[in-house]
């Protein structure tokens, strides 16, 4: 089976405006580092596709283990204006959980 | 001395009944109630607008009825921003609900100064350019004026002087969603306007406790095989128990299902938020970055080490627009020739929408394949049945009631095995509310607070 972001990460999505964010919870301090190193912005960005019409910005929190990322033009307008189905962009959480991770 | 706060509602439509549970078994000193998304406003205000006596949301009547009672015996005050675009409205009903209860003496505050929908005009007089925060366009180059509603996210500090004047109930509208929570705490502990890490520790508690159920393992995806299905309708919502320090735990209301541990903290922690080191509040600017959890015992989450930076300049304000209606139609498509068949459906419905003048945005998804992930879904080569959503908007109703119109008479010609969802082909159009945030200089913004008493 492939092996994805989800076998070492959680994570959920918030919205708002038309920015969202998708936060990535390291499940081990090991799993936190590879995160750390590997898990770029862009990569993030290229993986999302369509789904993100904008720029995507990591932070990272040593603290608690997790990276955050903020999508901006993520949400087809915003909850209000979007065509999307999921137009809070729940989901979006588990559209980056699911990248292949084969490191 | 150990202050408790219970949150008891975290959207308008929570289960606020929740509250009783922390009340009736002495678990809280007091109750917040967080009810107004970015969109819930635009909906009081077709409320309002039909009935100058709305505008507020109808959980304030639950509250009134069943929970009022209960918290005024035992003097612990209930805080809600649920007055939404009416708090007065919401405070007279709430009155005359509690005198016919008999609740002599009760007081309620109703906290206004946050709609500014009808100073837009002096405001920009005097300067205030109200540029979109993420395009940086100007509200007065805007195309589209047909504003709904325009508020202003208000801190702690109204919230505070009537629990110091002896409010029972707080009744607002637009308040920064934790700062509901942080009122209690500077009220009760006294910390100083300028104590910023004291106050971040506040916004840190109202941040974990607003979404109520998001930290006790609803909506969890690290505890989903820890939570039994059949438990999530009855999740005992948070409580936090605040020290005078700032520092707090987590915990939820005892007796009940549900979990809060390390994963349910962290993931209500990054819910909805951008730069961590600079979680923006009127109040504070509070820094996720340097604080510390601690799993204490069981569903016990210790927080400590939160540090905070002086408040900003302006305050955010979040303004309303009316962009016209969509519509959706749900058609089905089954095996064989199934991507042919989509094919064929979406040149017919593409020559309808340039036939109808006014149609403006058309979107395409396929349910069940790609309407969640997009590009990210792989399409299936040969697929047994394929969903299609269409939506399309245009700025009137009839324009979209035409086009649906013509969409239905190809009913025996178009794809061979095709059918449509008739829910979909008689639902009404929906309107659309585009949001407009900015910013305003505090200065402009000046909260009142009116008092209503049950006579003793």
């Amino acid at each position: 089976m492939t092996r994805r972001l989800y076998d070492l990460a959680y994570g959920r999505e918030g919205d708002k405006g038309n920015i969202a964010n998708i936060s990535v919870i390291a499940r081990t301090s090991q799993a936190y580092q590879e995160l750390k190193a590997k898990l770029t912005a862009e990569r993030v960005k290229a993986h999302l596709g369509d789904l993100v019409q904008g720029e995507v910005v990591r932070y990272e929190l040593d603290n608690i283990e997790a990276l955050n990322f903020v999508c901006y033009g993520a949400l087809d307008g915003g909850a209000t204006r979007s065509l999307r189905i999921d137009n809070l962009g729940k989901s979006l959480a588990g559209a980056l959980l699911y990248m292949a991770w084969d490191e | 001395m150990t202050y408790r706060i219970g949150s008891a509602q975290g959207f308008y439509g929570d289960d606020v009944t929740k509250a009783l549970p922390m009340i009736l078994g002495g678990h809280v000193d007091v109750v917040c109630f967080e009810a107004l998304s970015e969109l819930t406003l635009a909906i009081l205000q077709k409320d309002k607008l039909a009935n100058p006596k709305r505008g507020y949301t109808f959980d304030l009547r639950v509250i009134a009825q069943k929970i009022l009672p209960e918290a005024f015996r035992r003097k612990i005050p209930l805080i809600t921003n649920g007055g939404g675009l009416n708090p007065p409205a919401a405070a007279e009903m709430v009155r005359e609900t509690a005198a016919q209860m008999g609740l002599h003496g009760l007081k309620i505050a109703a906290v206004t100064g946050d709609d500014v929908l009808a100073r837009l005009p002096e405001l920009q007089a005097a300067g205030e350019t109200l540029a979109h925060l993420e395009t940086g366009e100007r509200l007065a180059d805007s195309s589209n004026q047909t504003l709904v509603t325009a508020n202003v996210y208000l801190g702690a500090a109204p919230i505070v002087e009537a629990l110091q004047a002896g409010a029972d109930l707080v009744i607002t509208g637009r308040v920064a969603d934790p700062c509901l929570y942080l009122a209690p705490l500077v009220a009760h502990f006294g910390w100083g306007w300028d104590d910023w890490d004291r106050l971040a520790a506040g916004i840190v508690c109202g941040h974990l406790l607003e979404c109520t159920g998001q930290v006790v393992g609803g909506n969890s995806l690290a505890l989903i095989h820890d939570i039994n299905p059949a438990d999530l309708p009855n999740l005992g919502y948070p409580i936090a128990h605040v020290e005078a320090d700032g520092s707090f735990v987590v915990t939820k209301t005892p007796g009940m299902p549900g979990r809060v541990t390390l994963e349910t903290v962290k993931e209500q922690l990054l819910y909805e938020v951008h730069d961590p080191a600079h979680y923006v509040t009127p109040d504070v600017v509070a820094d996720f970055t340097t604080l510390r959890l601690e799993a204490d015992s069981d569903d016990r989450v210790r927080v400590t080490g939160v540090t905070g930076r002086p408040r900003p300049d302006k305050l955010k304000l979040n303004a309303g627009r009316l962009e016209g209606f969509m519509r959706e139609l749900i058609f089905t498509i089954g095996w064989p020739e199934a991507w042919r068949k989509v094919e064929q459906m979406k040149a017919m419905l593409d020559m309808f929408f340039q036939k109808q003048p006014g149609i403006e945005r058309v979107a395409y998804s396929y349910l069940g394949i790609n309407s969640l992930y997009g590009s990210v879904a792989p399409l299936p080569d040969d697929p047994l049945e394929i969903i299609v959503r269409v939506v399309f908007t245009a700025q009137d109703q009839e324009t979209l009631k035409q086009a649906v119109r013509q969409i239905m008479t190809t009913g025996l010609s178009g794809p061979a095995g095709m059918s449509v969802s008739g829910t979909t082909v008689g639902a009404e159009p929906r309107y659309i509310i585009g949001l407009w945030p900015t910013l305003i200089d505090r200065a402009h913004i000046t909260p009142q607070i009116d008092y209503l008493e049950v006579s003793a």
